[in-house]
């Protein structure tokens, strides 16, 4: 496939994409598609730039060289000013991205949404949505230390689909989970991503692609690695 | 407006979660604007004394001690005839003579020795009010000296003219010290705001990642500078009304200058709204260096 050609259907696309830090190549051009509805697992060794490449997806680091396009805007010419509506569009679950430990779950969830000025009653219902569909609903007025750690996934993910993204970025979601837990949150995922939402999950953990048995594309080095691994 | 409300309550709770930080700010930022505000206040005081000192310049026309009675007579209508004559008071040679026993008792024996009366006749002038500054004083009074008939013209603009002067000088220094402390200021709450901000780096991390605009993340914090700087200015206007009112009871009791406390103002109100109003300013312009600061460098 001719990957130059801005598809209509991509909803990610990056074209010839080089990242350096410090001499170091985080990313080096990186050209690929997602399509919409598509559920896609970013996988490579520690240091390979998994995290670099969706960071850039949100507007959060800026190519060297290259384009990215989500759904079918030049992110990498995003005003400063025009990033907090990309990352309205786009949902992400990340590593550092933890809860606000004085906020109530319900409160935490409800953020993306009191950015915007969405009035509290949307608010509640958008909320209890979210809360349902990730099955944490019964502990909305705790505080996030009271949490589990598979339920404070949770509620990361319900805040990051509370908005009804097109796009759900995860970067080591099960990072601190153990395999059940770890097969609970993927479900979760392929839920949301029949619901439409296009899903794609960075991990370095192996055990999560025989969970996802989807398209994989893997990053060695910053290169991306032919693939192979379509599953039938 | 939902979004301002909600602004605003984070402000608020930035504020409640740091009240001893707060407090120190406000205190110390009120103790800066403090040293402004006296300075303004000597300056504006010291202004007041040479207006009231101007308007009530009293000018002295000596008259030729063998000046004719008619030729007084004369002169006097050419005084009230002047467009610049407020009001031309005579004084007679003997009445000069009275009003010098009244005034100085002790010393009117030097006046016996010499027989004939030393005082000569004079015309005390008050200028109109269109004519009260002092080049106008000075060129009328030159004009005056040059009448026949005329001996001497006095007034005492030279000590205004000095005290004038040390005001031009008060001036530069108010504005000198003005801008230095109010850099102070800024600086101080620039620094409470960045211990905030510090504090509340990693909400600043998730409010960016989860769409919201630069303004929504700033404003608070803006909301902040803007209320220490107020609250800080107001508290120094407080220390400054208090401490100004004890030092005019201060004066009144000793009573060794006069009536002098009665003459002492403190700032009207609209220019205490107007310092509070500088003071937020000082506030906003801290934070928003400090918000500038922090975000650089970050997505
Ligand atoms: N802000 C940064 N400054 C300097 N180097 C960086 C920065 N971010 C990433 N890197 C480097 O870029 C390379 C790719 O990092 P990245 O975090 O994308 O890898 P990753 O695939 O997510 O790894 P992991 O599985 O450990 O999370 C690494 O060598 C990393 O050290
Ligand atoms: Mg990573």
């Amino acid at each position: 496939m001719d990957a130059e050609r801005v598809s209509v259907d991509a909803m990610i696309q990056l074209i010839h994409v080089s990242k350096v830090y410090d001499r170091r190549a985080a990313l080096s051009d990186v050209t690929l598609d997602i399509e919409k509805g598509e559920f896609v697992l970013l996988m490579g060794p520690s240091g390979a730039g998994k995290s670099t490449l969706l960071r850039m997806l949100i507007g959060a680091e800026r190519p060297d060289q290259g384009q990215i396009f989500v759904q079918g805007k030049n992110v990498t010419k995003l005003r400063p000013s025009e990033v907090p509506y990309l990352r309205r569009r786009v949902g992400s679950v990340f590593q550092d991205f933890r809860l606000l430990p004085k906020k109530s779950v319900s409160e935490n969830v409800a953020l993306p949404l009191a950015v915007q000025g969405v009035s509290p009653a949307d608010i509640r219902r958008k909320v209890t949505e979210a809360l349902r569909a990730v099955g944490v609903e019964h502990k909305r007025d705790q505080l996030p230390h009271s949490l589990s750690a598979g339920e404070h996934q949770r509620v990361c993910i319900a805040r990051a689909i509370v908005n009804g993204p097109t796009v759900l970025l995860a970067d080591e979601p099960t990072g601190n989970l153990d395999p059940a837990l770890t097969g609970e949150i993927i479900e979760l995922f392929k839920l949301i991503n029949a619901r439409g939402t296009t899903v794609v999950v960075a991990t370095h953990d192996p055990h999560v692609m025989g969970l996802v048995n989807r398209r994989v594309i893997t990053l060695v080095g910053g290169v991306l690695a032919p693939d192979p691994q379509v599953p039938a | 407006m939902r979004l301002l409300a909600y602004v605003c309550r984070e402000a608020w709770a930035n504020v409640r979660t740091n009240r001893t930080t707060t407090a120190v700010a406000i205190l110390t930022t009120a103790f800066t604007l403090a040293c402004v505000g006296i300075f303004l206040l000597v300056y504006v005081n010291l202004r007041n004394a040479t207006g009231w000192l101007q308007d009530d310049i009293k000018i002295m026309v000596y008259l030729d001690d063998q000046l004719p009675d008619e030729a007084a007579v004369q002169l006097e209508g050419k005084l009230r005839a002047d467009r610049m004559v407020a009001s031309a008071r005579f004084i007679s040679k003997a009445q000069a003579l009275g009003e010098f026993r009244t005034q100085f008792p002790a010393d009117s024996h030097l006046l016996e020795g010499l027989g004939e009366n030393p005082l000569p006749a004079s015309f005390v002038v008050t200028l109109a009010p269109t004519a009260r500054s002092p080049e106008s004083v000075k060129r009328w009074a030159e004009r005056v000296r040059t009448i026949a008939g005329v001996a001497k013209v006095d007034y005492s603009q030279e000590w205004i003219d000095a005290l004038a002067g040390t005001i031009r000088y008060l001036e530069l220094a108010a504005i000198g010290v003005g801008v230095l402390l109010s850099a102070a200021a800024v600086t101080i709450i620039g620094n409470t705001i960045r211990l905030t901000l510090f504090a509340r780096r990693e909400e600043i991390d998730i409010l960016r990642l989860i769409g919201a605009t630069r303004a929504f993340i700033r404003v608070p914090y803006l909301l902040e500078g803007a209320l220490l700087g107020a609250c800080g200015s107001a508290v120094s206007l407080l220390v400054l009304k208090i401490g100004f009112e004890w030092f005019r009871q201060q004066i009144q009791t000793t009573g060794r200058f006069g009536d002098l406390g009665s003459y002492l103002t403190f700032f009207p109100p609209s220019v205490c709204v107007a310092l509070v109003g500088i003071g937020m300013g000082l506030g906003i312009a801290g934070s928003f260096v400090s918000v500038r600061r922090f975000g650089e460098g970050r997505a």
